[in-house]
């Protein structure tokens, strides 16, 4: 196992580094621009910035965001974080049909090495980057607070960042999964890849637009970003224990059916 | 001691259907402990589909094929476990040094690798350690070509699976290659399982063939046999200005010898054995 999850981190070294430092540049980017906007005590006219159908959709919780801590926590569920942590999930996940395209599997399986070793490894590896995204999260917040002095504002609590930083977690573990097994089904590793892309993206707008349609909402369940109420979890009033449960069951039924079918395929 | 537990590689009513298209049909065949077993047919007449087969890569639609007694889709583990493969196009990491892939491939199953072989492989198939320390990328098509015989044999396997193993080589590594065969021919603890189409390769090479045409088997052999039964175009010159007599023999020429009664025979050629003659009777309609 040891030989084939270096090889896998090798092989993605590159993408995992770019995608760790921009999270954690980002972190700062986002503390500097609070850190900015609360020291010209400017908040109140971000609130008004915010579009009518999302204050309509988010009620009193949209005023969250117009406030230091509410701003710093963005940093764990905005677009363009979900995007890259989806990007790493899927990328790591997606390597059993890479080496399917690729014919790398003839070299791997032709020794005996089981198949699920190859599953394995790639949910190990995707899990571990993962918890690297999240941990370059936080450390950017913690870096970000050093270096911006917000000695004087109200920082998250560490608990609100953690049960933030562990839905994400969940949000892209379950996407992962999703990833596993889509790559067990395809000969193609841009097949697999594009397809959970374009429902990664489906999802996430399917949960976005429900917070101001509420016919959304009838299928907006379906979307692993419904279990990630980042601003609920920021009000205190999330069932964040039960929504993680849901993602990580949800993970573990796709990687279950990735086991069964990768062991049953030709390769 | 049965011939299945003798046979190094067995075959049973193997099969493999891709959706509607025949992969192999009831093929089966046997090749036995020490024997270099040369496994031919035309393109897409279902080689390398076997050869996936016996290494589990696809599963069968049915039928059986075993490794020295373990079955290859049971006990896949087992059986890929005594196996040494060299794939058809083999697959690069092409960040990866010679060295590092070596050490990769043999670290996978972790079996053991004798130094001293390895290095006498490199030796042999003229791997330099400058091209060791190069990556896969930088090679030659003909060098990636060498380290993928070399991948196969370094952990002295006791079956060797090799398919189209002197694509790309220079006339000299071909020959390093039919060295190595006869070394380990030698030995007699090695069995290879070969799938060409360079037949004078086959014939310098092999025990035996297996001629596969549509998905089945047509024809099994050894090289003797067939040299032994080929059909060999004759021709005889007479020194007594009767016209040159132009004939085909199979087995020895001794009865056609002796039906020249005493003629004064002036010369006398006979066409050199080719595998390809023997292999096109079985292509004579042209179907796959």
């Amino acid at each position: 196992m040891i030989p084939l999850l270096r090889r896998s981190i090798a092989q993605g070294r590159y993408v995992l580094l770019a995608v760790l430092l921009l999270l954690f540049a980002f972190q700062l980017i986002i503390i500097a621009q609070a850190a900015e906007v609360e020291r010209s005590n400017a908040f109140a006219s971000v609130a008004n910035l915010m579009p009518a159908f999302m204050q309509r959709g988010l009620g009193s919780r949209a005023m969250l965001l117009a406030t230091f801590r509410g701003t710093v926590t963005f940093g764990y569920f905005h677009p363009v974080v979900c995007i890259l942590v989806a990007i790493l999930a899927m990328y790591f996940a997606t390597e059993p049909a890479h080496e399917v395209e690729a014919g790398l599997v003839d070299l791997e399986l032709a020794r005996a090495v089981p198949r699920h070793r190859l599953i394995t490894r790639s949910l190990l590896v995707a899990i571990a980057a993962l918890a690297g995204a999240t941990t370059m999260m936080a450390l950017g917040t913690w870096a970000g607070a050093r270096i911006f002095d917000t000695g004087g504002m109200a920082m998250p609590t560490l608990s609100l960042r953690v049960q933030l930083l562990a839905n994400l977690f969940a949000v892209a573990a379950c996407l992962a999964g999703f990833a596993l097994m889509m790559a067990t089904f395809s000969r193609r590793w841009s097949t697999s890849f594009t397809t959970v892309g374009v429902v990664a993206v489906l999802a996430y707008m399917v949960d976005f637009i429900a917070i101001g349609w509420p016919p959304m909402e009838t299928i907006a369940w379906l979307s692993p970003f419904h279990y990630y109420p980042a601003l609920s979890v920021v009000a205190g009033d999330a069932p964040t224990a039960r929504n993680i449960g849901v993602l990580l069951a949800a993970g573990a039924a796709f990687v279950t059916t990735a086991y069964w079918q990768f062991q049953r395929r030709d390769v | 001691m049965s011939a299945a537990i003798d046979a190094a590689i067995q075959a049973s009513g193997l099969t493999k259907y891709f959706g509607p298209v025949v992969g192999i049909e009831e093929l089966s065949f046997e090749v036995g402990r020490g024997e270099i077993y040369g496994f031919l047919g035309a393109n897409g007449a279902g080689k390398t589909t076997t050869i996936r087969l016996l290494l589990d890569l696809l599963r069968p639609s049915h039928g059986s094929a075993s490794v020295l007694g373990r079955d290859c889709h049971r006990n896949s583990l087992e059986a890929r476990r005594q196996i040494g493969y060299l794939p058809g196009d083999l697959p690069i990491y092409p960040d990866m040094t010679v060295h590092d892939y070596l050490t990769y491939l043999s670290a996978l199953d972790g079996r053991p690798v004798d130094g001293g072989y390895l290095r006498h492989l490199l030796a042999r198939f003229d791997v330099s350690d400058v091209d060791r320390r190069r990556r896969l990328r930088e090679q030659s098509h003909g060098m990636k070509q060498k380290i993928g015989i070399i991948q196969a044999l370094m952990a002295k396997p006791p079956v060797v699976i090799l398919d189209e193993p002197t694509a790309g080589l220079d006339p000299l590594m071909v020959q390093a290659f039919r060295e190595t065969l006869a070394d380990l021919k030698r030995e007699g603890k090695t069995t290879v399982f070969l799938s060409s189409h360079v037949l004078t390769e086959v014939e310098s090479t092999c025990d035996r063939i297996g001629l596969v045409r549509g998905g089945r088997m047509v024809a099994t052999s050894t090289i003797e046999e067939i040299r032994r039964n080929a059909r060999r175009r004759v021709t005889v010159t007479f020194g007594d200005g009767h016209p040159q007599e132009v004939t085909e023999v199979t087995g020895p020429l001794g009865p056609l010898l002796a039906s020249f009664n005493g003629r004064i025979v002036h010369d006398i050629s006979v066409e050199p054995f080719r595998l390809e003659d023997y292999i096109a009777q079985f292509y004579g309609g042209g179907v796959r």
